[in-house]
């Protein structure tokens, strides 16, 4: 291992951490050349970042980063989400969880199966969540009292039952924690400020780090996945 | 214009019918806000209106409709009797029961007076009150017996959907039955009756439809029940369309030639228009029934074909969350896809706690008891001690001997001290390593020695001089020389060189 291999795959790793992107058509484009064909440079920009338990993706010549299962140093507290999303109760968190997974849903069926969606709106978004929720509804018309637990599903689907549509025509842009409108937005604008999405005139369009994501997390995590939803009450945000 | 004058008077005109067809389920839920934990300190909290009411109603139409006889109120105490024992496992005195009873009583009587709502009647524009009574009373014989009023009776048996019967038929049955007896005007309204079930029974299957894109599982289970209640009469329902279109067109041609009926005419034909729209909604109904079920087998192999696939299925995935019934679960799915957290907070909320922690008012001590502290010696501390001694006692003995004598050998100083202590203070093997550390040097001046000892020997003399407390040794000096061919026997068991002794110091002799 040479000294300039070792500053090259450092400078590699600092950028992704800090945010950056590292692209061949795009911003650092010679740190992509540089982790594309030099092999040290590369086994050693994989060991740092698997030590740092950050996982690397590459998709359409560019480096994505994601922390992986259980991070402590990269990953979110529960306190954390709720500041960065906006919202102030778990029920909100996990309300927000939901419609960011009926986005996921919009647009692939299966880590690689994906809907060929161009892009979704906000309507789009309370109509999945309303359809994924409804059979969770249909038995909210009958309530037993001291059935809705907290952190349930059925919890949920009364969050979001019992919100308007619209608080005003008017506000029917914004977001906010009152409304279904207000939600999805609310959950759209983190989305855009964690990379995932980018916004043109109301329309939500898939970027490539959220592709680089989908295609490639889930499918190769499959099994530790369903491990953790089946077994654990574990919260990788904790 | 026209389409707006119809919408305008659908809300207006036909606004008091709804609010009389609602009004049998007004009292329902106006019992239902009984709290029985107010009442008695909430011994009775178990209960709810609800049931009871229904219960009540039960009764009163057994009585009524088929036994054909009032109720009295002691018929309806026995019936409330084994409803608190039977469903709600309570067990009451006499008193307590009649209390309780009478109680149950004047709410669903509503202490005899009628339930009242208010609603706005658009056509005068004024607000009208709705009243009406569960159950009503008369005397008979002198006394009193209850009834159940039509409404009560209504509301009861409207609150059982017939789920294995298609409404769409039973409403044929009644539209021939109209068109039998001439009422065309009834028939009109029993066919936008249908028409509107038609309507449902396709935004249902827009719903399973929508479900299943979502949840192909639960989906099919929606579509299974769809078809139960659905689908399967449609062959059924055709067959009575059929009839009631035959029945239409006879009752037309009957009246053709009469001209004085223009207006049963006219009721006719807008009784055939209807009919014929209900016909073509019916058939459009049934073909979007068709596809759906196209649709729903492809789903589900389809489903079942990626369950096999090695990817991740993500509608999958969610089912498994919600079969665990953990929304806290989907963080984990949410997670793969969120930025490192490069930002390092401290809550706020930390310094609130800090601050409201109770503090403790006065800080205890550790509290010690009356034992004694163990004081430790350890080995090596041991044998330092036996050493200072030992080498203390040949020092101060070979000074006190140069003060008596002014050149001796190291043999007659051992003999000296042999003949003083006896054989074993010249077996002991601090007195050899003594010797080795005294021949280190070949002089020495206690004086100057006393001022900077210089060698281990030397540390040993300060120490032996200063215990000794006197000063007498201070101006002792002496030489030190090897005796050149004579050694030492040590009991036969080892050797050493003699070495003489010659005193440099000391003033005087004793």
């Amino acid at each position: 291992m040479t000294d300039k291999n070792l500053d090259k795959a450092l400078d590699i790793v600092s950028v992704l951490i800090n945010g950056g992107e590292i692209k061949k058509n795009g911003g650092s484009a010679g740190l992509y050349e540089e982790y594309e064909s030099g092999t040290e440079v590369y086994d050693i920009v994989n060991t740092i970042l698997k030590k740092l338990n950050i996982n690397i993706y590459e998709y359409n010549y560019g480096l994505y980063i994601t922390g992986g299962e259980g991070n402590r140093i990269f990953g979110y507290t529960n306190d954390e989400l709720k500041k960065e999303i906006g919202v102030k109760l778990n029920r909100e968190l996990y309300m927000c969880y939901f419609i960011m997974y009926a986005v996921m849903t919009r647009f692939y069926k299966a880590g690689n199966v994906s809907t060929f969606t161009e892009y979704i709106k906000s309507e789009d978004v309370i109509s999945a969540v309303d359809s994924l929720l409804s059979h969770i509804m249909g038995d909210l018309n009958v309530l037993g009292a001291s059935q809705i637990e907290e952190g349930s599903f059925k919890e949920l689907a009364l969050t979001w039952e019992d919100m308007p549509m619209v608080i005003t025509e008017e506000s029917s842009l914004r977001a906010g924690r009152s409304s279904k409108a207000g939600f999805v937005k609310l959950t759209f604008n983190f989305m855009v400020s964690q990379g995932l999405l980018l916004e043109s005139d109301g329309r939500y369009y898939p970027k490539d780090r959220f592709k680089a994501l989908m295609e490639n997390y889930y499918d190769r995590y499959k099994g530790r996945l369903y491990e953790l939803l089946k077994g654990g009450k574990e919260n990788a945000a904790d | 214009m026209a389409d707006d004058y119809i919408l305008a008077r659908e809300i207006i005109h036909d606004h008091s019918a709804r609010m009389m067809n609602i009004k049998k389920y007004y009292p329902y839920f106006k019992l239902t806000e009984t709290d029985f934990s107010a009442y008695q300190g909430g011994k009775y909290g178990m209960l709810d209106m609800g049931y009871i009411l229904m219960a009540v109603l039960r009764f009163f139409i057994e009585e009524n409709s088929f036994k054909e006889k009032d109720v009295t109120y002691n018929e309806y105490g026995l019936f409330m009797k084994d409803i608190y024992s039977r469903d709600f496992e309570l067990t009451l005195s006499e008193d307590e029961e009649k209390e309780l009873s009478l109680y149950i009583f004047d709410k669903i009587r509503n202490d005899g007076k009628p339930f009242t709502y208010q609603y706005f009647e658009p056509s005068e524009k004024v607000k009208r009150t709705i009243r009406m009574r569960i159950i009503d009373s008369r005397i008979k014989d002198d006394t009193i017996c209850y009834y159940l009023t039509s409404d009560a009776i209504e509301f009861y048996l409207d609150t059982k959907e017939i789920k294995d019967e298609s409404t769409i038929s039973i409403a044929q049955v009644l539209l021939s039955k109209m068109i039998e007896n001439k009422n065309f005007k009834g028939g009109t309204e029993v066919i936008k009756r249908i028409n509107s079930e038609v309507n449902r029974l396709k935004m249902k299957k827009n719903d399973v439809l929508a479900l299943m894109s979502e949840d192909v599982f639960e989906g099919a289970k929606a579509y299974e029940e769809f078809v139960n209640t659905g689908i399967k009469w449609f062959d059924e329902e055709q067959k009575s369309f059929e009839k009631n279109m035959e029945l239409v067109k006879e009752a037309l041609s009957r009246t053709e030639g009469d001209t004085e009926n223009t207006a049963a005419l006219q009721d006719i034909f807008e009784l055939e228009t209807e009919l014929k729209k209900a016909i073509v909604k019916h058939s459009e109904l049934l073909n979007a029934c068709v596809e759906l079920q196209r649709m729903a087998d492809e789903m589900i192999s389809d489903a079942k074909f990626s369950r096999l696939r090695r990817s991740f299925d993500f509608s999958d995935a969610l089912k498994t969350a919600m079969e665990e019934d953990n929304a806290a679960g989907l963080g984990l799915l949410i997670a793969p896809l969120l930025t490192l957290n490069i930002k390092k907070t401290f809550d706020f909320t930390y310094i609130d706690r800090l601050l409201t922690l109770p503090a403790i008012k006065e800080e205890k001590g550790e509290e010690i008891g009356n034992s004694v502290e163990e004081k430790y010696v350890y080995d090596d501390e041991l044998e330092e001690q036996r050493i200072d001694e030992n080498f203390g006692f040949y020092i101060i003995n070979l000074l006190k001997y140069i003060q008596q004598r002014e050149t001796f050998k190291l043999s007659e100083f051992n003999d000296d001290i042999r003949e003083k202590y006896g054989d074993e203070v010249l077996k002991n093997s601090d007195f050899y390593t003594l010797l080795v550390h005294m021949c280190g040097k070949k002089e020495y001046i206690v004086k100057e020695v006393l001022k900077k000892p210089d060698t281990f020997f030397e540390e040993y003399m300060v120490k032996a001089v200063r215990r000794a407390d006197t000063d007498e040794y201070d101006d002792i000096g002496f030489r030190l020389e090897k005796i050149e061919g004579e050694e030492i026997s040590l009991f036969d068991i080892a050797h050493i060189s003699d070495v003489m002794i010659e005193r440099t110091g000391c003033t005087y002799d004793r």
